[in-house]
C-alpha cells in the first residue's frame, strides 16, 4: 500500500516509515502541507495519514482542500485520509470526520492499531467486508500477511504479497507497470526496471500461471473468475 | 489556574441545564410573579380598604344629612297644620304599628309630638316614648324610653310660639339607613376584588413575559459554543441585563478558548513524543540488531526526555496559581537567574550555529517565584535558537529602570529558513512556548509583548513588569 505520512515530528515519521515498511508498505514522508500537497498531486495514495498540528498550518486544511478537488485526476478526493493527532477531544474528532477524514486515532497509538484502521481503510475503500479475500484456491490474509493456496501457506516475500494483493483487489481491472510500482515503491525506492516482472515471475511459479495474466506492452491482471 | 486542566471542566459557567432549556433553579426561590402580584394585591388592598372606610364614613354622613332633612321637612310640613287640622282625631294613636303603612325600606318610622305653649301634649304618634318637653330646640339625640334608647329629634316651635313640634327618629333605624347605605356603595368594591385580583394577576404574568423569555434564553445558552443572546430586547430595563449576560459569556469564552488551545498546545506537545516513543520502542524491537536499533534506542531516549521536560512544564504550570505564587513569592535577582539561563544555552546555541549573549545593566531586583520566572525565560531563549537561522545573535535583554527584560534576536538579517536547533535545544512549540510565557507573566501581574520590533530588522519577545513588583 502506498501511504503518504504528513507529520512533522521527525521521530514520529521516522518510526511509522520504519514500522509500515516492514509491513510492505510504500511510505512517504513528509512534514509540510505545502509539501504533502504536492505529493498527492503527483502520486495516487491508498492512504493518507494526517497530523493536524504541522508546523506550516493545520492539517484539516489539506484536508478541506483534499475533499474539494474535482474527481478524476491527482489529487484524488477519494483518497482515505486517516487523521492522527493529539487533540483528543469528541469536538475535535467530530469536526476531524466531518471534514471527511476517514478514521481518527489519538496520539499516542499503537501501531498494530493503525494498521488494523489502515487495513480496515482499504477494505473499506474495495467495498468488501471480509478481513481475507478468497480468490479460488488462494485465500490472502492482509492483517497476517500470508498466503494460503488450496489451505497450504505459500511463502512469498513483502513485494511478492504487495503485487498479489493490489491485482487480486483490482481484477479484473489490468494494472500497468507504473501503477503497481507507485503502489510499492516510494519516493526514495531505488528501483530495478524489471523489479515488477521478477515478482511476477515468482508469483506464478508459486501459486500457479493462470494466476496473473500480462497484456502485453500494457501490464498485467487478475481474471474476475478464477479459473475453473 | 492549571494549564493541564481540561477545557471543558474549566471554569463553572455553565448555563445550559441537564434538562434542556428548563431553569436550572426553577423550583428553588420565590417566584417574582407572585412577588408582584402580592405587592400589588397589597397596594390595591389598602386602597380598597381606604375607600371602604371612606364610603362608609361618606354614607353615615349622607344617612344623618338625609334622616336629619328628612325631621325638618315633617317638622316644616306638620307645624302649619297644627292649629288647624293637626288634631289627636285624626293622628294616629301611638299603639297602631306604623310598619303596617312601610311602602319602602328607605321609609322610616318617623314619630311626631305636638305640644301647646303650657307643654301640653296636643297629639303624638308613632313609636318614640314621651320626650320632655323642656328640651332644647333645633336638632337634639335624646335618650328616652327604658332602657334609654337613642332618638334623633328635631323641635321647633311655630311662628306665634303657640305650639311646639317635635319630629323623632330611632338612632338605630338612623344607623340601619347608614349603614345600608354604605353598603350599597361598598358590596360592588368587595364582589370585584377577586375579579380584579384575578386580571391582575394575569396581567402581571403576561407584562413579565419578555423576563421569562429572557430567563429561557439565559438558561438555554450554551457558553462552549459563545451563543449570546441575540434576539433583541424591547426593554430598556433587560437589555443591560442582557449586555452584561452577552459581555460575561464573552470573556468566558474568551477563557475558555485560551484555556483549551493552551490544553490542546499541551497535548500536542506531551503525546507527540509519547507517540514517538511507542514507534521507537516498536521499531527497536523488531528491527534487527544494527544501526537501525541504535538510532530507534537514540530517539526513544531523546522523546522520553522530551516528554518529561514537557511534563516538568505543565507540572510548575499546574502548582501555580495566583494565590499561591502571592504565597510563595520571593525577593529575587532577574539579573543572577538570567545569567545562569544564559550560561547553560550558550554552548549549545554555539554549537547550533547561534551566538547568545546577556545584556544587563546590573542587579534587577523582583518579588516573583523564580522555578516559573526561569522557565518563561527558558521558553523564549529556546524558541529564539530554534526558530532563528544560524548566525543569528540572540541577546537576552534587562532593563531594570524599565522593569522589562526581552530576549531580541537579529535573525531577519540572515533570512532563509530556520536552521535545526541542535538536540538539546529541541524547543516547545513556539505557540506553546509563548502561551507558558503568557501564563507565567499573568500569574506575576506582567504583560508579555510577543514580537515587538526593534531597530535594524531586530525583533523582541518582552516581560513588562508592574512597577513596585
Amino acid at each position: 500500500m502506498r501511504v503518504l505520512v504528513v507529520e512533522d515530528d521527525e521521530g514520529i515519521a521516522a518510526g511509522l516509515a520504519a514500522h509500515l515498511g516492514r509491513a510492505g508498505h510504500a511510505v512517504d514522508c513528509l512534514p509540510s502541507l505545502a509539501g504533502a500537497w504536492n505529493a498527492l498531486a503527483t502520486e495516487p495514495y491508498e492512504v493518507v495519514l494526517l497530523d493536524l498540528g504541522l508546523a506550516d498550518g493545520d492539517g484539516s486544511e489539506l484536508l478541506r482542500r483534499l475533499r474539494a478537488v474535482p474527481a478524476g485526476r491527482l489529487p484524488d478526493p477519494a483518497t482515505p485520509v486517516l487523521i492522527m493527532t493529539a487533540r483528543d477531544q469528541v469536538a475535535s474528532r467530530i469536526a476531524g470526520l466531518d471534514l471527511g477524514a476517514d478514521d481518527y486515532l489519538t496520539k499516542p497509538f499503537d501501531p498494530d492499531e493503525l494498521a488494523a484502521r489502515m487495513r480496515a481503510l482499504r477494505r473499506r475503500q474495495a467495498g468488501r467486508a471480509q478481513p481475507t479475500l478468497r480468490y479460488g484456491e488462494i485465500e490472502i490474509d492482509p492483517a497476517a500477511r500470508t498466503v494460503r493456496r488450496a489451505g497450504t501457506p505459500v511463502e512469498v516475500s513483502t513485494r511478492e504479497f504487495s503485487v498479489l494483493l493490489a491485482l487480486v483487489e483490482a481484477r479484473p481491472h489490468v494494472l500497468s507497470r507504473p501503477q503497481l510500482e507507485a503502489k510499492l515503491y516510494n519516493f526514495d525506492s531505488v528501483l530495478e526496471s524489471n523489479a515488477i516482472e521478477v515478482h511476477v515471475h515468482r508469483l506464478r511459479r508459486k501459486l500457479g500461471e493462470g494466476l496473473i495474466r500480462t497484456v502485453r506492452g500494457v501490464g498485467y491482471y487478475v481474471p474476475g473468475e478464477p479459473p475453473a | 489556574m492549571s494549564a493541564a486542566r481540561p477545557p471543558d471542566g474549566a471554569g463553572s459557567l455553565r448555563l445550559r441545564s441537564l434538562g434542556g432549556a428548563c431553569p436550572v433553579n426553577a423550583a428553588r426561590g420565590p417566584s417574582l410573579t407572585r412577588h408582584l402580584l402580592a405587592w400589588v394585591l397589597g397596594a390595591l388592598t389598602l386602597v380598597w380598604a381606604t375607600f371602604i372606610v371612606f364610603g362608609y364614613q361618606t354614607g353615615e354622613h349622607e344617612a344623618d344629612e338625609l334622616t336629619d332633612g328628612h325631621l325638618a321637612s315633617v317638622s316644616a310640613l306638620l307645624l302649619p297644620l297644627a292649629p288647624r287640622g293637626l288634631t289627636p282625631e285624626v293622628i294616629l294613636p301611638p299603639a297602631q304599628s306604623p310598619h303596617e303603612l312601610k311602602a319602602h325600606d328607605y321609609q322610616r318610622s318617623i314619630s311626631v309630638v305636638l305640644w301647646d305653649a303650657a307643654g301640653r301634649v296636643l297629639a303624638r304618634t308613632g313609636d318614640a316614648p314621651p320626650p320632655p318637653f323642656a328640651s332644647a330646640d333645633g336638632f337634639a339625640t335624646l335618650e328616652l324610653g327604658d332602657p334609654p334608647q337613642p332618638w334623633r329629634a328635631f323641635s321647633r316651635w311655630d311662628e306665634g310660639r303657640r305650639h311646639r313640634l317635635m319630629v323623632l327618629l330611632s338612632q338605630r333605624e338612623r344607623d340601619d339607613l347608614a349603614a345600608d347605605i354604605a353598603g350599597q356603595v361598598v358590596e360592588p368594591g368587595l364582589w370585584l376584588l377577586p375579579v380584579v385580583a384575578l386580571v391582575l394577576g394575569l396581567a402581571i404574568h403576561r407584562g413579565l413575559r419578555p423576563l421569562r423569555k429572557l430567563a429561557q434564553q439565559v438558561h438555554a445558552l450554551d457558553t462552549q459554543e459563545a451563543q449570546k443572546i441575540e434576539d433583541g430586547v424591547r426593554f430598556q430595563e433587560l437589555a443591560a441585563n442582557v449586555d452584561a449576560i452577552n459581555r460575561l459569556v464573552e470573556r468566558y469564552h474568551a477563557a475558555l478558548t485560551r484555556e483549551r488551545a493552551l490544553a490542546n498546545e499541551f497535548a500536542h506537545e506531551l503525546r507527540t513524543p509519547l507517540a514517538s516513543l511507542a514507534l521507537q520502542a516498536r521499531s527497536a524491537r523488531e528491527a534487527p540488531a544494527g544501526p537501525a536499533r541504535e538510532q530507534a534506542l537514540g530517539r526513544l531516549e531523546e522523546d522520553a526526555l522530551r516528554a518529561g521536560e514537557v511534563l516538568a512544564h505543565l507540572l510548575a504550570l499546574a502548582r501555580a496559581s495566583r494565590a499561591e505564587l502571592h504565597e510563595a513569592a520571593q525577593p529575587l535577582d532577574l539579573d543572577a537567574l538570567a545569567r545562569r539561563v544564559v550560561s547553560e544555552f550558550a554552548p549549545h546555541a554555539h554549537a547550533g550555529g547561534r551566538e547568545l549573549g546577556l545584556s544587563s545593566p546590573g542587579p534587577f531586583p523582583l518579588s516573583g517565584h523564580p522555578v516559573l520566572l526561569e522557565l518563561a525565560l527558558r521558553n523564549l531563549v529556546q524558541n529564539a535558537l530554534a526558530h532563528t537561522p544560524r548566525g543569528t545573535q540572540v541577546e537576552v535583554e534587562l532593563d531594570p529602570a524599565a522593569r522589562a527584560l526581552q530576549v531580541a534576536d537579529d535573525g531577519q538579517q540572515h533570512g532563509g529558513a530556520p536552521g535545526e536547533a541542535a538536540a538539546p535545544l529541541q524547543p516547545l512549540r513556539l505557540g506553546l512556548g509563548h502561551r507558558v510565557v503568557e501564563k507565567v507573566a499573568a500569574l506575576h501581574g506582567a504583560t508579555f509583548e510577543p514580537g515587538v520590533a526593534l531597530p535594524d530588522a531586530r525583533r523582541a519577545w518582552r516581560i513588562r513588569f508592574a512597577a513596585g513588583s
